[in-house]
């Protein structure tokens, strides 16, 4: 036997490998260079418009990513491990939003919640209740086309721990909470952080649905991804989205990283 | 600590039906894969719940279908070790030892415990890190934290070599009588079994075929099935001829054998009967060898020989049937130059002829191994 070595691509593969690096690298560049280089842009940055969208995002980006922990949590468990007829039936209707166009999930739940819905009109009738074009709209759509990937990723990691370890630790008198929070949790952490990290990226990023569903208002339903669409959309259009863009990447990225070196320290430890 | 034990349930096609007992003993279930020990542990443990039945531990009920009591795991007084182990990986030794630990007293007694089965040393490590006869001890010590006396072991040592089983058999023994433990042992293979056990439960099929004492069971089984799942070689039909001097007389293959009265039961003259001798109880005598006047002899040809190196299979044919197996262990084997010589009289001793009754599931079982085999 030869031993094995690090190979060299091929010389086609390696152009294909350079094309795709350059075209996922090139928006990065242009997005750096361009915001940078012009002076406009920290008054963009500085701006109330931007420090607004930012707060509203993050908040309603952290506020859905705890409804989908906290609620999915326990059906991803119950999914993991539940045998009943039409389950996977069950499973494709939550994974539904997952590759459902945005505007689509907008539209749909404008029609479930908003002033002339399904449920919107009774509760518009009889309590004054209005769901859509508010601050709880946008925690909706976010959560809507969030909490999917969470559910979806809590349950592969739910399913992947042996039921042998639940077995023999009630055998060790540890109560069904008990068993869940010292051994189901710390077993299935890695995909339940990776699903989170998901949820939550998907959350801050929501135009479509926020924008059909919510609107588009300065202080209450305009988000990070909307202030870039209207900066872009005004007069001076390119400097100010670029400056906001780089904005929520630059958030984006340290609060990735920071959950990821939570999340692979609370590994080691366990 | 002590065990009554009886259940029936249905799970799709599979019966299981069994009753037995246990005292500060080791009880070794044993049976092929699929015949319901397994299934018994769980059953013990509450992980699964029987149709019907009663299992009491210590004397206090666990479960009774009569009364409707079924306590959930948690609160049976038992220590489960499974067959994969199931250490908690992301724990380390000593966390998981103590997982089951109540909190008063906890350090001083899982110290105590970690010390009894020599892990002290490994306290900080993490299971996947240990050998796998250091797992199998971290699986025993955590199963035992809850000063559980009744332990349940499933194939315990089944991915461990020779050696390490033969040590783990010590401790298991030690902590037998040092705990006060009734033990109940799950094993597919025979010679764990007989080493092990003190007394034996014959499973097959989701039956108990025979609960006894482990020589017993060895030197007699109850009937056809038992005798070749606890590898008895020879197992031969015949008929009653006569009883006398405590002695049965019985024809088989035209030959007239003497076997002792069987206990328990008393086959009538005429009746079918099965006689069972193992293949290491089987004498071989030269054919020119003055006849020593003992019953029970044969003229066999060797058909066929198998050489496991300590000991030589010998298969006979003999009016007794194609196949008379004999095993001879390597010396005798050579002393009697068998390598040279293919007729010899055979010799069934009558002490170690076992008479045991044809009943319908036996034969049953016979013609189903026959036809999977």
């Amino acid at each position: 036997m030869t031993a094995l070595r690090a190979r060299a691509p091929h010389a086609g593969l390696a152009l294909l490998i350079a094309v795709f690096a350059v075209f996922f690298l090139l928006p990065f560049a242009g997005l750096l260079e361009r915001g940078l280089g012009d002076s406009g842009a920290w008054d963009a940055v500085t701006s109330s418009t931007a420090a607004d969208a930012l707060a509203l995002s993050l908040w309603t980006s952290a506020v859905a990513l705890v409804i989908a922990v906290v609620a999915g949590t326990p059906v991803a468990y119950w999914l993991s491990h539940a045998r009943f007829p039409g389950k996977g039936a069950v499973e494709a209707l939550i994974d539904l939003p997952i590759v459902l166009p945005p505007t689509i999930a907008g539209v749909a739940l404008l029609t479930a919640f908003g002033r002339k819905g399904l449920l919107g009109a009774p509760l518009d009738e009889w309590f004054g209740l209005t769901l859509g074009f508010s601050t709880v709209a946008v925690i909706m759509a976010q959560l809507f086309v969030g909490a999917p990937f969470y559910v979806r990723a809590a349950r592969a990691g739910f399913a992947s721990v042996d039921d042998q370890y639940e077995r023999v630790a009630h055998t060790l008198g540890a109560s069904k909470l008990r068993t869940f929070v010292r051994i189901v949790l710390p077993l299935s952490w890695p995909s339940l952080a990776a699903g989170a990290a998901l949820c939550w990226a998907r959350a801050l990023g929501e135009l479509g649905a926020t924008l059909i569903f919510a609107g588009n208002l300065q202080g209450e339903t305009q988000t990070m991804p909307l202030a870039i669409l209207s900066a872009f959309e005004s007069a001076d259009g390119l400097t100010t989205a670029v400056a906001l863009a780089i904005l929520l990447l630059a958030v984006a990225l340290v609060a990735l990283a920071a959950f990821w070196l939570l999340s692979t320290r609370r590994q080691g430890i366990a | 600590m002590t065990l009554d034990f009886a259940a029936r349930t249905q799970l799709g096609d599979f019966s299981y039906d069994a009753r037995f007992e246990a005292g500060n003993e080791i009880v070794v279930l044993f049976g092929h894969s699929g015949a319901g020990k397994s299934l018994t542990l769980q059953l013990i443990a509450g992980l699964l719940r029987p149709d019907g039945g009663r299992i009491a531990i210590g004397g206090e009920p666990v479960f009774d279908s009569g009364s409707g009591l079924d306590l959930p795991p948690q609160q049976r007084p038992i220590g489960y070790v499974v067959q994969d182990l199931a250490l908690f990986p992301h724990m380390t030794v000593a966390e998981n030892v103590a997982f089951g630990m109540t909190s008063e007293g906890r350090d001083d007694r899982l110290g105590e415990l970690l010390d009894l089965m020599h892990l002290t040393e490994f306290r900080s490590r993490k299971p996947r890190s240990l050998s796998g006869g250091q797992q199998q001890r971290v699986a025993l010590a955590r199963a035992l934290a809850r000063d559980a006396r009744l332990l349940l072991l499933d194939e315990p040592f089944s991915a461990l070599d020779e050696s390490l089983r033969v040590e783990l058999r010590r401790e298991l023994i030690r902590l037998r009588s040092e705990l006060d433990l009734s033990v109940i042992f799950v094993t597919h293979d025979l010679r764990e079994a007989h080493l092990v056990a003190d007394r034996l439960a014959v499973f097959d099929a989701g039956r108990l075929l025979q609960f006894d004492g482990r020589e017993r069971v060895f030197r007699a089984p109850a009937n056809r099935r038992v005798a070749q799942l606890t590898g008895v070689a020879n197992i031969l039909r015949g008929r009653v001829v006569e009883e006398r001097n405590g002695e049965l007389a019985v024809e088989a293959g035209g030959t007239r054998l003497l076997a002792p009265l069987p206990n328990g039961w008393r086959p009538r003259e005429g009746e079918e009967v099965d006689l069972a001798i193992r293949a290491e109880r089987v004498n071989l005598r030269r054919l020119d060898a003055d006849d020593p006047g003992h019953p029970n002899l044969v003229r066999g040809t060797i058909r066929e020989e198998l050489a496991y190196g300590a000991t030589h299979t010998l298969r006979f044919e003999s009016p007794l049937g194609p196949s008379i197996e004999v095993e001879i262990a390597a010396r005798p084997y050579e002393v009697l130059g068998v390598a040279g010589q293919r007729s010899w009289t055979v010799e069934l001793p009558p002490e170690d002829l076992h008479v045991m009754p044809v009943d319908s599931e036996s034969t049953e079982g016979s013609r189903a191994s026959a036809t999977t085999a």
